[in-house]
C-alpha cells in the first residue's frame, strides 16, 4: 500500500508540498483539506485586485482541475477541527476522518480584531482572503472616507487600496512612524510621502479607542486614544495575525507563537510537519528560533517539508526571507529579520533613498531598503555567509555595494 | 534538454491593460536571478539575457505593471 500524506491548509505553504509530495512520490495518496471556498490563489495579488489594477483570473495559481490532473484529492470548505496525533487522524467539522501516515500543519494565521468597542461592526475590514479582498473592494467602491490601522506591511497595502480608489484615509499610528521596528523617521518619511501624496494622511501618537457605529451598526468613525474623532464609511485593520494554533492545543505538539519546527520542518511529534507562516522554525541563519511572514518563505518551506516526509533530513530549510512593498513609483524591500539585532547602520544614499541594516554580533541579520534595492542580493549572501562585518558597516552604506569591496579577514568566520 | 532557448534577451514593458488570461507574477514570487532582472529593466530602455523564471507575456507586478518581451 502506498504512503498517504494529508496537508492541512491550500495556501503557497500547503500546496507547494502538494507539487512536491507528487512530482517526489507518484504514487502517494495526498490529500489537501482547506477551509477555504476556492483552491490555491495568490495571496499577495489579492491587493492588486483590491486597489482595480487586476481581474479575478490570474490571480488564481491551482484550478480546481489541477488537483485532478495530479491526483491530489482536494476538499474545499473542510474545517479541520481536531488532530488526532496517536491515531494518526484528523477530524473535520462535518465528521469525516482522514487517516495519514505523515500530515503537514499549514495553517497560516487569522488577522487579529482591535480589542476595542465596535471592532467587528460593519465595515470594518481585515484582510486574509481573496474573500476579505473581493469585500474590501466593495465596501471601498461605495467610501468617501476611511480610517487605517496597523502601522506594518498588510497597513500600508490598505493605504494603497484606499489612495488607488481615491478615498480620502487617516492612517492612525501608535508611534510616530510607520513600521517603527524597522525604519527610523527618516526612511519612514518617505513612504509617509508616498500615501499623502495619495491622498492618505498619516496620524501619529494615535491609534483607535473606539469605533462609532450608525444606527444600521455600520462603522462612521474611528475615536483615538486623544479624544480625536475620525469620521469615516471604511476602516481596515491589519494589527497582526494570531497563529492557527488552537487545532494542536490538545496535542503534545510544541508551539511558541507559531508550531515549533527544526531545519527540516519536523516537529516534535515524528510524523508531523508544519510549513509556512505557522511555523517557530530552526533558523540556521540567524542561530536560534525565528518567524518568517512572507510568500517566498512559505513556497520553500512547503517544499523542503515535502523531501522530508519523503525522506527524513534530506533537506534543510536555510533561506533569507524578503519582501516587497510595490504599490509606489518607487521600490521598497525588507530583508532577513529587521526588527532583530542589537545594532543598526542607516544612511540616505541619495534623494528619496535609503538604506537600514540590522546587525548582530557584527552580523547582518536584516535590512531595509526604500528607492535602491541594488544591494539586496549582496546583503542576502552576507547572511548566508554568516559574514562578520565589524568595523566595515560604513561600506554597506555605500551606493554600490557589493559583498568584494568587504576585505577578505571578514570572511567566513 | 531545456525547453528554453538559452541566448534570448528579455526587456521590460510598461502595460495598463491587463487581459484575464495573462500571468501575473509579483516581484516577490520570483527567484533571485529574475529578481535582479526586473531590478535592472524596469522603467529602463534595456535588455538583459532572458530570466529562466520568467516568460514571454508574462507581466510582472512591481514598482508599476511590466510586462515580458522575450526574442
Ligand atoms: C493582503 C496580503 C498581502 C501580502 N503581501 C505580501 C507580499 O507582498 N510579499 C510577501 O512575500 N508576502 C506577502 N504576504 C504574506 C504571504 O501571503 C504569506 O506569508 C503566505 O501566503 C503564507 O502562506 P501559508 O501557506 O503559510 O499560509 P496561508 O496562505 O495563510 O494558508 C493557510 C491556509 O490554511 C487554511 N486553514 C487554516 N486553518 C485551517 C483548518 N483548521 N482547517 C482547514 N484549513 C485551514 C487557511 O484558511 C488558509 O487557506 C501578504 C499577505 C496578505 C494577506
Amino acid at each position: 500500500m502506498s504512503d498517504s500524506y494529508v496537508i492541512i491548509g491550500d495556501g503557497i505553504a500547503g500546496a507547494s508540498a502538494a507539487e512536491t509530495l507528487r512530482e517526489e512520490a507518484p504514487d502517494a495518496e495526498i490529500t489537501v483539506l482547506t477551509d477555504e471556498g476556492e483552491s490555491l490563489y495568490n495571496r499577495i495579488l489579492i491587493k492588486e485586485y483590491a486597489k482595480g489594477k487586476l481581474p479575478e483570473a490570474p490571480i488564481s495559481i491551482h484550478q480546481e482541475s489541477w488537483y485532478d490532473d495530479h491526483d491530489v484529492d482536494l476538499r474545499l470548505n473542510t474545517v479541520v477541527v481536531d488532530i488526532d496525533v496517536e491515531n494518526d487522524a484528523v477530524h473535520t467539522h462535518e465528521g469525516e476522518t482522514f487517516e495519514y501516515d505523515s500530515l503537514l500543519l499549514a495553517v497560516g494565521g487569522t488577522p487579529q480584531q482591535l480589542p476595542v468597542g465596535n471592532a467587528d461592526a460593519e465595515g470594518i475590514h481585515h484582510f486574509w482572503t481573496f474573500q476579505d479582498a473581493r469585500n474590501i473592494k466593495e465596501s471601498v467602491e461605495d467610501a468617501e472616507r476611511a480610517v487605517i490601522v496597523g502601522a506594518g506591511l498588510l497597513g500600508i497595502d490598505f493605504a494603497a487600496i484606499c489612495g488607488a480608489q481615491d478615498v480620502e484615509a487617516k492612517y492612525l499610528m501608535r508611534g510616530d512612524n510607520w513600521w517603527r521596528y524597522a525604519l527610523s523617521e527618516e526612511g519612514a518619511e518617505i513612504m509617509h510621502e508616498a500615501m499623502r501624496e495619495r491622498g492618505v494622511e498619516p496620524v501619529f501618537d494615535s491609534g483607535v479607542d473606539r469605533f462609532e457605529v450608525d444606527d444600521d451598526g455600520h462603522v462612521e468613525a474611528a475615536v483615538d486614544p486623544n479624544g480625536e474623532r475620525y469620521e469615516c464609511d471604511f476602516a481596515g485593520v491589519a494589527i497582526g495575525l494570531n497563529f492557527n494554533t488552537e487545532l494542536v492545543e490538545d496535542t503534545p505538539i510544541e508551539t511558541e507563537d507559531g508550531i515549533v519546527v527544526d531545519e527540516f520542518m519536523r516537529t516534535n511529534v515524528d510524523n508531523v510537519y508544519a510549513a509556512g507562516d505557522i511555523t517557530t522554525f530552526n533558523d540556521l541563519i540567524l542561530g536560534e528560533r525565528a518567524k518568517n511572514g512572507s510568500w517566498g518563505s512559505a513556497k520553500e518551506q512547503g517544499t523542503i517539508a515535502a523531501r522530508n516526509m519523503l525522506d527524513y533530513g534530506s533537506d534543510e530549510f536555510e533561506w533569507v526571507s524578503s519582501y516587497s512593498i510595490t504599490h509606489f513609483d518607487f521600490p521598497f524591500l525588507s530583508f532577513g529579520h529587521p526588527t532583530l539585532g542589537d545594532d543598526s547602520v542607516e544612511a540616505t544614499t541619495a534623494e528619496g533613498e535609503w538604506r537600514r541594516v540590522a546587525l548582530k554580533d557584527g552580523k547582518v541579520v536584516g535590512g531595509v531598503l526604500i528607492g535602491d534595492l541594488s544591494p539586496q542580493s549582496a546583503f542576502k549572501q552576507l547572511m548566508r555567509e554568516g559574514r562578520d562585518v565589524t568595523g566595515q558597516e560604513d561600506l554597506l552604506m555605500e551606493p554600490g555595494f557589493s559583498v568584494d569591496d568587504l576585505a577578505a579577514a571578514t570572511e567566513q568566520q | 534538454m531545456s525547453l528554453r532557448e538559452t541566448n534570448r534577451s528579455m526587456r521590460l514593458r510598461r502595460t495598463g491593460l491587463i487581459p484575464s488570461d495573462t500571468r501575473v507574477r509579483h516581484y516577490d514570487e520570483l527567484d533571485e536571478e529574475a529578481q535582479a532582472t526586473v531590478r535592472e529593466l524596469a522603467g529602463r530602455p534595456q535588455t538583459a539575457p532572458e530570466a529562466d523564471d520568467l516568460d514571454d507575456g508574462d507581466v510582472v507586478k512591481f514598482t508599476d505593471y511590466y510586462e515580458v518581451r522575450a526574442r
